[in-house]
C-alpha cells in the first residue's frame, strides 16, 4: 500500500512539475499542431500540455492492445479441424489485479493534471477587464465599460479579460478555439469566461462583414484574428453565429473603444440613414431581407406600406404611426407578431438607442438607395452625401 | 440420471414428439396473423430485428445526407440550414431511440436469452409482445411528427430551444421517445425476471454465459434510468403545451435542470447501448478462441460495476454549462472510474486470445474490429473526462467522433457481429463468409476514415451541428464524407451476404462455431419450444468437450466425459 502510495505521489509531483513548467510565458502564440490550433492565450499551453500527456498515454495503450491482439491472432491462428490448444490459463489473479491498479493510478494522474489546468481556466484574476456579452439568435453583441458596442470582440493585449455572458433567448455557448475557452450562455443566468492574450492581431478594415455571403468569410484585411464560435445548438443561424476576436495593444484598444462608443454621435441626424443604417442592418440581415425574400422575419421591402395597412396602426389604434410600430417591434418584438412568422425575434433594448432606431427608420424610408444583397449604399450614390453622384 | 423439470411459462401442450424434424419456430404456424399475435420470443425478436434494421437504413440515409451536405462549406445539397438541422436531429433520434437502444437487448436478446437459459420463453411473453408494439407506436409517432413539420431540436431536446422552436413535430416526437422508453423498460423488466426465475437447475449466477450478465446489467439500467427520461419528456410536453415554467427561464424555470434530468438518463443509456455489445464480444471471442474466457468473474463484475458507475457520472456532459467548479471536479473524478472496468474488459478479451485457438470467422472479425474501435473510443473518453481539455473539446467534432467510436464503432459493430454470430441459429442458413469478412473490413476502414478524421476536425475547433463552416475545415470534411460512402458500400455488401443466405446459403448446422452455451445445443433454427428435452447445463466456457465433426459441417458437444453433466464419467476425468 505505502509503496503504491509513494509511486503515486511521485508520479503526481512529476506530472505537476511538468504542467507548471509548461505554463510559463511564451514569446508568441504556439504554432498549430496536428491536433491543436494556434494557442494564443495564457492558458493554452497548459491545456495543450495536458492533451499531450493524455495523447501519449493513449498511444501507448492503443499500441499495446492492438499489438497484442494482432500478435495473438497470428500466433494462435486455428484452422478448422485442428485440435484445440488446452494449455491456456483460465485466469491469473495477480495479473488481473495489476491491470486494474495500473490504469487506476494513471487516471488519477490524468485527473490531477487536468484539474490543475482547469483551475487556471476557471478562476478569473481580480484585475480583469470586464466586457458584457449578449448572445441571441443569431448574433453576438459585445458591450464595453465606456458604452461602446461591437459585433466582433475587441480585447486589450496583455490584460486578463472577463466576459460576463448572458443570453436573451435560448442556450448559446461562446467558444474561442485559439484561446481554449468555452462557456455556455444560459438564459436567466450570468456566466463568466476569462482569458488573457498577450499577442496583438491588428485591426480589421472598416468595411463590415457581408453576412449574406454564401459561406462564412475569413477576417478582412489580413488581420490575424481569432475565430469565435457559438457551440451550443441554437437553430437556423447557429453555424453562422461566429465572429472574430481582435487583440489590440493597450493604446490602440483605448482609442478603438473611444471611437466605437462615439461612432454614431459624430454623424449628423440627416446622414444617419446611409452612414449608420447599413451597419445596423448588418445585424438584422440574418432574418430580414431587402428584396422581398421571405426569411425568418418579414422582408423590409415595402415594409412601411404594409405596416400602414395593418389594422392595428392608425388613429385610435394601438400604434399611432408606423414609426411607433417599428420602434416597438425592435424593443418589444413579441408585442405584435406578423402572422405566419414565429415569435423568435430577440429584443434590442439596450443595444440600439434612439439615434440608432432613427437610423433604421431612415434606412427603411430610403431603401431604394441600397443594394438588396449587401445592404450597402448603391454605387451610384455618393458615400459622403448620400446623393446621386 | 435425474430428469430436470424445466419451467415452461409459454405453457404449450407438450406435443414435441409428434412433430416432424423439420418443424421450427419459423414454420410452426403460418400466416401473417401468426406473426402479429405471436407470443414466441424468437418471432418477437425477429420482428424487432427487421424493424431495427429498417430504422438503421433510415438513420443511415440521413447520415449520408448530412455527410454529403458537409462536402463543401455553404449550401451543397440543401439551401436551407433548417433542413440540415432536421436531418441531424432525425439521424440522432432514430439511431439512439429506434436503433441502438433496442438493437441488442430487444432483437438479439429476445431471441437468444431464453434459449441460452434453456427456457421455453421469457418470463412474460405477453408483456414482450406489448413492448414490441410500444416500439411500433413510437416509430409511428416519429413518422407522425415528420408529417406535422418535423423537429429541429437535436436528439437532446435541450430547453428552451425545444420549447420555443416553431417546428411542428416536437410534441409527437417527445411522445414517441416517451413511449419508446416504456418499451425499453418492459423489455428490461422481462429480462430481469427471466434471468432470476428461469435459470435451469445447475446454472448458477457464475455459470451464466457473459452475454446474459451483460443483458442483465443492461436491464437494470433500463428499469432504473428510463423512467427519469419519461418524466422529463412529459415535463417538457407540459411546458410546451400549457406553459408551466419548469425549464424555461422566461417562465421561472431552469434550463440547466433539464440537462441534469436528461443526462441522468442519457448517460446510463450509453451503457444500455454498449454493455450488451460487450456481452456479445465476450461470447464471440471465447467461442472463436475455443478456450475458456480469461477472468470470467472479473468480466461479469465489471459489467455490474459499469452499470453502477453509469448512474453517477452524468455531470460530465455539463462541464461548460455553468455548473459549479466543485461539481465539475467531482464528476470528472468519478467519470474516470468508468475507465477502469472498461479497460479491464479489454485486457481480459485480449488475454482470452492468448494460447487460444483463434478461428477467423466473420463474427470474429467483427469482434476484433470492436476491440480496435472500442479501444480508441474508450481512450478518447479520457480527453473528455479531463476538465481542462474537455472545455476545449466539448460540443466539437471531437465529441462526435468519440461517441461514434463508442456507439457505432462499438455498440453497432457488436450488434452486427452478434447478428453474424447467431444468424445461422436464427434462420438456419449459412451466409457467404468470405463476402461477410470483406464487408466487415470495408466497414472497418470506412468507419476509421469517417470518424478518425473528426477527432482532428474537433480538436482544431470545428463545433458540431454546423450547417456551414470555415473553409479551412473542408479537407477534413471531404475525407470524412468519403469514409461514410465507403461504409455505405460495406453495409450494402453485408446486407447482400446476409440476405443472400436465404437464396443460396447452405443449411446451417446446430453448432457452426463451436459454442458450448445452450443455444448451440438446439437445432438451427430452433424448434418452436426450443428444446425437445431439457438440456443439460455444463460449463459454458469449457470447450474441451467440443469437437469438429466434418459430417455435420459443424461442431458437436460430447459431454459423455464431462463429470458436470455425466456423473458416471467422474472417474475418467479425475484420472485424466
Amino acid at each position: 500500500m505505502s509503496m503504491t502510495h509513494q509511486i503515486l505521489a511521485h508520479t503526481v509531483s512529476q506530472v505537476s512539475a511538468l504542467a507548471a513548467f509548461a505554463q510559463t510565458g511564451a514569446a508568441e502564440p504556439t504554432a498549430p499542431t496536428f491536433w491543436m490550433p494556434v494557442g494564443a492565450s495564457t492558458i493554452s499551453q497548459g491545456v495543450d500540455h495536458t492533451l499531450d500527456v493524455i495523447n501519449w498515454i493513449c498511444y501507448v495503450f492503443f499500441a499495446l492492445v492492438v499489438g497484442l491482439m494482432v500478435w495473438f491472432v497470428v500466433k494462435y491462428r486455428h484452422r478448422t479441424g485442428d485440435k484445440f490448444r488446452t494449455d491456456y490459463p483460465s485466469h491469473n489473479t495477480p495479473l488481473e489485479i495489476t491491470w486494474s491498479v495500473i490504469p487506476t493510478i494513471i487516471v488519477i494522474g490524468i485527473f490531477v493534471v487536468g484539474f490543475r489546468s482547469y483551475l487556471d481556466i476557471y478562476t478569473a484574476p481580480k484585475n480583469a477587464f470586464d466586457i458584457k456579452v449578449t448572445a441571441q439568435k443569431w448574433a453576438w453583441s459585445f458591450q464595453y465599460p465606456n458604452g461602446a458596442v461591437s459585433d466582433d470582440l475587441y480585447i486589450p493585449a496583455g490584460r486578463p479579460v472577463r466576459l460576463v455572458l448572458r443570453s436573451s433567448d435560448v442556450l448559446h455557448s461562446l467558444y474561442i478555439p485559439d484561446f481554449r475557452v468555452k462557456r455556455d450562455i444560459v438564459p436567466g443566468r450570468y456566466t463568466y469566461a476569462w482569458f488573457q492574450c498577450d499577442f496583438p492581431t491588428g485591426q480589421p478594415g472598416k468595411t463590415p462583414r457581408d453576412p449574406n455571403a454564401k459561406t462564412v468569410s475569413g477576417p478582412e484585411d489580413d488581420a490575424q484574428a481569432h475565430t469565435l464560435f457559438c457551440t451550443e445548438y441554437c437553430g437556423t443561424g447557429h453555424s453562422k453565429m461566429n465572429r472574430y476576436v481582435y487583440v489590440l495593444d493597450e493604446a490602440s484598444f483605448g482609442q478603438w473603444m473611444t471611437d466605437q462608443s462615439q461612432w454614431m454621435d459624430k454623424i449628423p441626424e440627416e446622414e444617419l440613414y446611409f452612414k449608420a443604417g447599413p451597419k445596423i442592418f448588418a445585424r438584422c440581415q440574418q432574418c430580414h431581407s431587402l428584396d422581398g425574400t421571405v426569411g425568418i422575419g418579414p422582408s423590409w421591402k415595402g415594409i412601411i406600406e404594409r405596416v400602414k395597412a395593418y389594422p392595428i396602426v392608425g388613429d385610435g389604434k394601438e400604434y399611432g404611426t408606423w414609426e411607433d410600430y417599428v420602434r416597438t417591434s425592435i424593443l418589444v418584438p413579441g408585442k405584435y407578431v406578423v402572422p405566419t412568422y414565429g415569435n423568435v425575434m430577440p429584443s434590442f433594448k439596450g443595444q440600439l438607442n434612439d439615434k440608432a432606431i432613427d437610423a433604421v427608420l431612415g434606412y427603411m424610408q430610403q431603401l431604394e438607395k441600397f443594394d438588396t444583397k449587401t445592404g450597402k449604399l448603391k454605387a451610384e450614390f455618393d458615400p459622403a452625401t448620400g446623393m446621386k453622384k | 440420471m435425474t430428469t430436470i423439470q424445466l419451467p415452461s411459462p409459454g405453457a404449450m401442450p407438450d406435443t414435441i414428439e409428434a412433430r416432424p424434424a423439420s418443424d421450427n419456430y419459423l414454420t410452426h404456424t403460418r400466416g401473417i396473423l401468426s406473426w402479429i399475435f405471436t407470443l414466441d420470443h424468437k418471432r418477437i425478436g425477429v420482428m424487432y430485428m427487421w424493424s431495427v434494421l429498417g430504422s438503421f437504413l433510415l438513420g443511415g440515409t440521413f447520415a449520408l445526407l448530412l455527410r454529403t451536405e458537409l462536402l463543401t462549406p455553404g449550401p451543397t445539397i440543401t439551401e436551407s440550414a433548417d433542413t440540415y438541422n432536421q436531418w441531424f436531429t432525425l439521424h440522432g433520434a432514430i439511431m439512439v431511440f429506434l436503433v441502438i437502444i433496442p438493437s441488442i437487448p430487444a432483437a438479439l436478446g429476445n431471441i437468444i436469452l431464453p434459449i441460452m437459459l434453456g427456457a421455453k420463453d421469457v418470463a412474460f411473453p405477453r408483456l414482450n409482445l406489448f413492448s414490441y408494439y410500444l416500439w411500433v407506436t413510437g416509430a409511428v409517432l416519429c413518422v407522425v411528427s415528420l408529417a406535422m413539420g418535423g423537429f429541429d431540436t437535436g436528439w437532446t431536446f435541450y430547453t428552451p430551444y425545444s420549447t420555443t422552436t416553431t417546428a411542428g413535430g416536437v410534441i409527437p416526437v417527445l411522445t414517441a421517445a416517451f413511449v419508446l422508453g416504456f418499451s425499453s423498460i418492459f423489455t428490461g423488466l422481462n429480462f430481469i425476471v427471466t434471468v432470476h426465475k428461469l435459470r435451469p437447475p445447475g446454472m448458477t449466477w457464475f455459470r451464466m454465459p457473459l452475454f446474459l450478465w451483460a443483458i442483465y446489467a443492461t436491464a437494470i439500467i433500463q428499469v432504473l434510468a428510463t423512467p427519469v427520461l419519461g418524466i422529463t419528456l412529459l415535463l417538457l410536453i407540459v411546458e410546451r403545451t400549457v406553459n408551466i415554467g419548469i425549464f424555461n427561464p422566461s417562465m421561472g424555470g431552469d434550463p440547466v435542470l433539464y440537462q441534469h434530468f436528461f443526462w441522468f438518463y442519457s448517460h446510463p443509456a450509453v451503457y444500455i447501448m454498449i454493455l450488451p455489445a460487450m456481452g456479445i464480444i465476450s461470447e464471440i471471442i471465447a467461442i472463436n478462441s475455443h478456450r475458456a474466457i480469461f477472468g470470467y468473474r472479473l468480466i461479469a463484475f465489471s459489467s455490474i460495476a459499469i452499470a453502477f458507475f453509469s448512474f453517477i457520472v452524468w455531470g460530465h456532459h455539463m462541464f461548460t454549462s455553468g455548473q459549479s467548479a466543485l461539481m465539475n471536479t467531482l464528476f470528472s473524478a468519478i467519470s474516470f472510474s468508468v475507465a477502469i472496468p472498461s479497460a479491464v474488459k479489454v485486457f481480459n478479451w485480449i488475454a482470452t486470445l492468448y494460447k487460444g485457438s483463434v478461428s477467423l470467422t466473420t463474427p470474429m472479425w467483427y469482434a476484433l474490429a470492436f476491440l480496435f474501435l472500442f479501444t480508441i473510443g474508450g481512450l478518447t473518453g479520457l480527453h473528455l473526462a479531463t476538465l481542462s481539455t474537455d472545455v476545449h473539446l466539448h460540443d466539437t467534432y471531437f465529441v462526435v467522433a468519440h461517441f461514434h467510436y463508442v456507439m457505432m464503432g462499438s455498440a453497432l459493430i457488436g450488434m452486427i457481429g452478434g447478428l453474424h454470430h447467431w444468424w445461422p441459429k436464427i434462420f438456419g442458413r449459412m451466409y457467404d463468409e468470405r463476402l461477410g469478412t470483406i464487408a466487415c473490413w470495408i466497414i472497418f476502414i470506412g468507419f476509421n476514415v469517417t470518424f478518425f478524421t473528426q477527432f482532428m476536425l474537433g480538436s482544431q475547433g470545428m463545433p458540431r451541428r454546423y450547417y456551414d463552416y470555415q473553409p479551412e475545415f473542408q479537407i477534413y470534411h471531404v475525407i470524412s464524407t468519403i469514409g461514410s460512402y465507403i461504409m455505405a458500400v460495406g453495409f450494402t455488401l453485408t446486407a447482400i451476404s446476409l440476405f443472400g443466405s436465404f437464396f443460396n446459403g447452405k443449411k446451417a448446422p446446430a453448432n457452426p462455431w463451436g459454442g458450448r452455451s445452450l443455444e448451440w445445443q438446439c437445432a438451427s433454427p430452433p424448434p418452436f419450444d426450443n428444446f425437445a428435452k431439457a438440456p443439460r447445463v455444463g460449463d459454458c466456457y469449457d470447450f474441451s468437450v467440443v469437437h469438429w465433426d466434418p459430417k455435420l459441417g459443424g461442431y458437436r458437444v460430447d459431454e459423455s466425459n464431462d463429470p458436470e453433466v455425466n456423473p458416471a464419467a467422474q472417474g475418467t476425468k479425475a484420472a485424466h
